[in-house]
């Protein structure tokens, strides 16, 4: 059992690394994704592996969960809820996606409102019963939905759940005598936090999946045996953890930034491999761009996902911000007499231009076409042949009504799609309050090394990394991730008024039930536990987090959190208030199942260059210059090239401004940095 | 608007006649007058106030 | 002009200000920040026009112009210097209403002046006559709260301790009031001190220079739309129900010239300014103005101030739409400015349907409370914005909940309600048929019930169309009206405020002392429908009487729709 292997469903490919732990060997592949039915794409891929009963497990990533919402094709499900809010789904929060827009339609929720349901209950604001569960009217339901046979599976949101959860609970074993074969979701189970909406919302996805989830999942699982895969099968979750399909289709609201992920976590280990603390991440493919950082060599989470605009996901999850731009962005001219490039994508059909299958309109990839920087004869290692004449053709069209030249107009296109990439760059730092000059940029999936050089420059970021195998750099993730599960909780205390056994007491509630979670998937090792709690001044309403890592809340631990709280203030916001009072609000935890790593093979000793493969002539600024061309896998380790000059390897191209050179470590990584630097 | 002497405190407000914006002191040199009907603050005000006129009395 | 350099510093200028507005939405106290949202982050020149704002609050965008203006005019560029924070609220000097606080802080490099950032917010409390703000009874400015001329609350990075406690000593709320300032202090750091490192990267002269041609670019796109519509004058009316003192309405008239790429909105007929709160200052109806016309064009057209150019405001002094000195005004910005930006929507949907919309809700509710928290001991204020249905359009129904034009609020979570003000929130639910039948229906109202569990808590509200319903367009019909209702302890009649307490009102109104277990009730309006109703897709009729929008007699007597059950 020597393979570790990851697959990576994407849009466009299946992406393929496998990990020899005999030799350390890696390889990658990818195939054609099949979109009628995901796993095909999956089970051709895998066919491609002759010792498939040589794999000691397989971790999957997938955008089923994401699919299923973003084509709203998951279960009919009701959703129930306390006596006088069945509405609050649709209600939602009521502000607008942007403040100028007439044209904008609410989002719908996941659910039809004549399939929500009050039942009389209700907990207060300190968690105190007020009015009992009726649980003749939760019987009378449970009967009344199975008979009626529409509803597929069940969304449970009671108010102040987070604080007591009884009612919750109860209801869950009622519609588990009466109706035992309809999926249920409750939201003490799925999001324990305050507000309701936000709580609906993230339930309401869990139910909507858990049908259709289960279902794929079990077919998998028997198409895996018909294979021969003996090994052990997970799925990646959006923390970027691993787990079981079982666990997954139980809450398969945990998978909806799934792939992603991926890319994150192999981030994480080069972070650690190659010494560098703080990276962002640039994820560029066909028709999006995902982007995220490592900070200290962690990656960071966030509780406020939105799937679409206005409804949010608040479980756990790695941040990574998506915007839909990528090499198959359109450019186009605004009524202003703009040129402007996306939203609208080329995507796999009819595909930028220069594929010759049928696009018409000038997207990012001509682009970078008319201005050198890919090679029609060599892209994809030459197993796909493109029509360099179509490229400049659109683009002229563009450069005409712009009167402009057209290498001037392409690379005004391939600026302003730098542009909204940089976007998500200050999404994920300025925005957070991130310096760019901390960071080195790391760039992969197919046209993130393309953009890469020119990126650092215009956000001031001094370093950029492009590692191996970037094209698959996300499925390579999954091979080195671990099993981790997050449990969060909303507690209400305050540094006037604390009562420490009771947060202990919670704290310990937790652990306890992400440990047992894992000990159930069989994971027998030694668990790392992580604790955090999030903390604000009395009357804020967003919350710090910060790590505490004893189990139990002590007087001094206590003392030295709510120091830390008015320095992490101070840090991030510039200011604090002394002498306030604090607030905790939230307790969580994230528990880790460490799972053994691959060890990355490193390449001998080079010195000075690799062997150059010829000379094209590359546009830069405001001309063509003759660059020199290598080829990535000549490269040894402490090689090093100057700009400008364009690295060829099969899944992608990675561009070196004039002025910068770029440096192979013992990996193979490329490291581009300013020249002299 | 005039402020007192001592620049602590409005004591009076001025607005044009025609759009009603508040006129600063510092403003005042490219404000027209008009007799009986008050101050503009620009020679389109005037101008709109005029044609505004001429439209009701076309309309009664 | 440099397209490049123009998108990047857009963009990068909105990311600024989107950052500041999370500095601000994280670290603020009052719920009307935080949850609601009820602030805006901008940055501007040093003449005072808006170069960039994110997608915040159109009330304040909208406002920040005048504002800057006043600023300026009143402390000389000389007499201000690096690390200063300016503070204003002043309603009768360009500002909007007493509880929006502005702050600019000077963006100096090279010791030059070269803009300021700006950020405006909504603080609950003010002082005045009323916990919370909104005084529907006020017949003086001075019942509104404490009016703030340009002062700098900040001097050369050190706080102006004697302003801080002169403003401090007169609102209910300080330590609440200090929470608030402090985050809008913040984002106004964070946008200076990001705009030092753009004028740093990119050279002053660079930057002013993009900045211009940024203005110049918004400018020429909204004349491209302009001159899209028909040349033509454009009459619309409307009414306030009433301004909380008298029982009559007021109008607001509007005639909208289109000439070629230049629009005049003149508001000459509008009523008389009013003895109560619903009045607007100028800077309220040129707020609204642009807000209707940055609604009916393109939206991706960058917001700043060369938006503003083409079009021109007209609005009297002393009447609804231009308030003169020390009339209260309270409501203006809130009540007035959606009925004020309805009518400019009116207007040209006469020649432009298809860019319009039927009228929406037209109204934020605005409940004020406030009271000493039997838990706690402390005293709290809260300013509760509520949403509307809004208007039927030519392609789609109005949306349903959704806040009115002139902000873009969120209502704050019943758990996250109940956890800070002692009420219990007893349902929350929408009204069938109360969305303005039509082609394209309204969206839909909703009711919100409350349960008092305080020994007291004084409440007082400023909203509208309790008499007037939202008008429909185009063959829409008109969308249900809204209603505050109280039903005292141990009674089980729900009564008005003018039934129960007497007030001239039953929407605007200050001060009833609410006891443990007396009940208020918000009923939120609904839009106007668009299109007549038998035009309506069948299947859309059925699909909202199964939803329960939709009832089955209205679709067979309105929308002519037989058996359509649920």
């Amino acid at each position: 059992m020597k393979y570790l292997l990851g697959v990576d469903i994407g849009g466009t490919f299946t992406d393929f690394v496998s990990f020899n732990q005999e030799s350390n060997a890696v390889e990658v592949w990818k195939n054609p994704s099949t979109p009628h039915d995901p796993f095909d794409g999956v089970l051709t891929g895998l066919e491609q592996m002759e010792q498939i009963g040589d794999v000691q497990r397989l971790r999957l990533g997938t955008t089923i969960a994401t699919n299923a919402i973003l084509q709203r094709a998951g279960a009919n499900v009701a959703y129930i809820t306390t006596k006088g809010f069945r509405d609050i789904p649709f209600i939602q929060r009521g502000n607008r996606k942007a403040h100028y827009d007439m044209t904008w339609v609410k989002a719908k929720p996941l659910v039809k409102r004549r399939h929500c349901y009050e039942i009389d209950e209700r907990v207060d604001a300190r968690g105190e019963v007020i009015t009992p569960l009726d649980e003749d009217e939760v019987r009378a339901l449970a009967a009344k939905i199975r008979s009626e046979g529409v509803v597929e599976a069940i969304a449970v949101n009671f108010l102040f759940s987070y604080l007591n959860p009884a009612h919750e609970l109860r209801l869950k074993d009622i519609f588990l005598e009466e109706a035992p074969d309809l999926p249920i979701s409750i939201s003490y189970e799925v999001l324990p936090k305050w507000k309701e909406y936000e709580r609906a919302s993230t339930t309401l996805a869990d139910a909507y999946l858990k049908p259709l989830v289960g279902r794929s999942f079990d077919s998998m699982n028997k198409r895996f045996d018909e294979l021969g895969l003996e090994g052990r099968v997970a799925v990646m979750k959006s923390n970027g953890g691993e787990c079981s399909f079982a666990a997954a289709a139980a809450q398969p609201v945990q998978m909806t930034v799934s792939g992603p992920t991926g890319g994150v976590v192999a981030s994480r280990a080069l972070s650690k491999l190659i010494d560098m603390p703080n990276l962002v991440t640039f994820d560029m493919g066909g028709t999006s761009t995902d982007c995220a950082t490592i900070i200290n060599g962690e990656e960071k989470f966030t509780t406020s996902f939105e799937i679409e605009w206005g409804l949010p996901i608040q479980i756990p999850m790695i941040d990574v911000r998506t915007i839909g731009a990528g090499g198959g962005s359109i450019a186009w001219i605004d009524k202003g007499g703009l040129l402007q490039v996306g939203p609208q994508s080329a995507g796999a059909d009819p595909a930028p231009a220069c594929y010759g299958l049928g696009g018409d309109q000038a997207t990012v990839t001509d682009a970078n076409l008319v201005l050198g920087r890919l090679n029609a004869d060599e892209f994809l290692g030459g197993k796909m042949s493109i029509d360099a004449s179509k490229a400049h053709e659109v683009v002229k069209k563009v450069a005409d009504e712009l009167t402009m030249g057209v290498e001037e107009t392409a690379n005004a296109i391939v600026q302003i799609a730098n542009n909204n990439m940089v976007g998500a760059l200050r999404s994920v730092l300025l925005e957070r309050g991130h310096d760019p000059r901390d960071f080195a940029l790391l760039g992969f999936g197919g046209a993130g090394p393309l953009h890469i050089n020119e990126l650092v420059v215009l956000e001031n970021i001094p370093h950029a990394v492009v590692p191996v195998h970037p094209g698959q750099f996300s499925a390579l993730g999954f091979v080195m991730t671990d099993a981790r599960t997050d449990k969060q909780r909303t507690i209400q205390q305050t540094s006037a008024r604390f009562d420490s056994d009771g947060a202990s007491a919670l704290m310990k509630d937790l652990v306890d039930m992400a440990v047992n979670e894992l000990r159930g998937q069989g994971f027998t090792e030694e668990l790392e536990i992580y604790r955090n709690i999030d903390l604000r001044y009395l009357g804020q309403n967003y919350e710090l987090q910060l790590p505490y890592s004893a189990s139990e809340f002590t007087e001094e631990g206590l003392a030295d959190m709510w120091k830390r709280f008015h320095e992490a203030h101070e840090a991030r916001f510039n200011f604090h208030i002394p002498g306030e009072t604090i607030e905790m609000v939230n307790l969580s935890t994230a528990v880790v199942a460490p799972s053994q790593k691959p060890e990355l093979a490193t390449l001998p000793k080079g010195s000075g260059s690799p062997p150059q493969k010829g000379e094209r002539n590359i546009w830069f600024d405001s001309a063509f210059e003759a660059s020199a061309v290598y080829d990535r896998a000549d490269f040894l380790d402490g090689h090093r090239v100057e700009g400008p000059a364009i690295i060829r390897e099969v899944a992608s191209t990675t561009v070196l401004c004039p002025g910068f050179g770029a440096r192979a470590d013992s990996y193979g990584n490329l490291h581009i940095t300013k020249a002299g630097s | 608007m005039r402020l007192a002497a001592n620049g602590l405190y409005i004591e009076e407000y001025v607005k044009c006649a025609n759009c009603g914006s508040l006129i600063y002191e510092s403003e005042l040199p490219s404000t027209v007058a008009v007799e009986g009907k008050g101050l503009f603050c620009s020679q389109w005000c005037v101008d709109w106030a005029k044609k505004r006129e001429e439209r009701k009395e076309q309309g009664s | 002009m440099d397209p490049v350099m123009m998108k990047v510093l857009d963009s990068t200028m909105v990311s600024i200000c989107r950052e500041m507005g999370i500095v601000l939405m994280q670290t603020s106290y009052s719920t009307i920040f935080n949850e609601a949202l009820d602030f805006s982050c901008a940055i501007a020149n040093r003449d005072g026009d808006m170069i960039a704002c994110a997608e915040f609050c159109p009330a304040q965008i909208g406002g920040m112009p005048l504002m800057a203006k006043s600023v300026v005019k009143e402390i000389p560029l000389d007499q201000i210097y690096e690390g200063d924070v300016i503070l204003h609220n002043d309603p009768y000097r360009g500002g909007l209403h007493t509880p929006e606080h502005t702050l600019f802080k000077p963006i100096f490099v090279d010791d030059e002046i070269r803009g300021f950032a700006v950020s405006i917010g909504h603080i609950a409390e003010v002082g005045g006559m009323v916990p919370g703000g909104f005084c529907g009874e006020a017949t003086e400015i001075f019942h509104e709260g404490l009016r703030i001329p340009p002062v700098k609350i900040v001097s050369k990075g050190k706080d102006n301790e004697d302003i801080w406690r002169l403003m401090l000593a007169n609102v209910r709320t300080p330590r609440y009031n200090f929470g608030d300032l402090r985050a809008l202090i913040s984002a106004v750091d964070l946008g200076e001190r990001r705009m030092k490192e753009i004028y740093e990267k990119y050279g002053v002269d660079a930057v002013d220079q993009t900045c211009n041609d940024l203005m110049d670019y918004s400018e020429r796109r909204m004349r491209a739309e302009i001159k899209q519509i028909p040349d033509g004058i454009y009459p619309f009316e409307d009414v306030v129900e009433d301004d909380g003192i008298e029982d009559r309405q007021y109008k607001i008239f509007v005639e909208v010239h289109k000439d070629g790429d230049d629009i005049v909105a003149d508001f000459t007929g509008s009523a008389k300014q009013a003895k109560g709160p619903i009045n607007a200052t100028l800077g309220v109806t040129m707020s609204a103005t642009y807000n209707a016309l940055l609604h009916m064009t393109d939206p991706t057209i960058p917001k700043n101030s060369g938006c503003f150019r083409p079009i021109r405001v007209v609005a009297p002094a002393g009447t609804v739409v231009n308030v003169d000195f020390p009339a209260p005004e309270v409501g203006g910005n809130t009540e007035t400015h959606p009925r004020i930006a309805g009518t400019v929507i009116g207007a040209l949907a006469q020649v432009i349907p298809h860019l319009s919309m039927a009228a929406e809700g037209c109204t934020h509710g605005n409940f004020v409370f406030g009271g000493v928290h039997a838990d706690t001991k402390e005293f709290f204020a809260c300013y509760d914005i509520e949403v509307v249905g809004w208007g039927g359009r030519s392609f789609a129904d109005g949306n349903d909940a959704c806040d009115s034009i002139n902000g873009n609020c969120r209502v704050t979570p019943v758990e996250v309600f109940e956890a800070r003000y002692p009420w219990r929130v007893e349902d929350w639910v929408f009204r069938e048929d109360s969305a303005g039948a039509g082609k394209h229906r309204g969206g839909v109202g909703y009711t919100k019930t409350l349960t008092c569990l305080n020994d007291e808590i004084i409440i007082s509200q400023m909203t509208d169309r309790h008499k007037t319903q939202p008008w429909g367009l185009n063959g829409g019909l008109p969308g249900g009206m809204g209603a505050t209702l109280f039903m005292k302890s141990g009674s089980s009649e729900w009564q008005t405020a003018v039934q129960a307490y007497n007030k001239n009102s039953p929407s605007k109104f200050s001060n009833i002392s609410i006891v443990k277990g007396d009940r208020v009730q918000l009923v939120m309006p609904a839009g106007g429908g668009y299109g007549a109703p038998p035009d309506r897709d069948p299947e859309a009729v059925r699909e909202d009487v199964a939803e329960g929008y939709v009832s089955a007699d209205a679709a067979r007597d309105i929308y002519g729709q037989r058996g359509a059950d649920k």
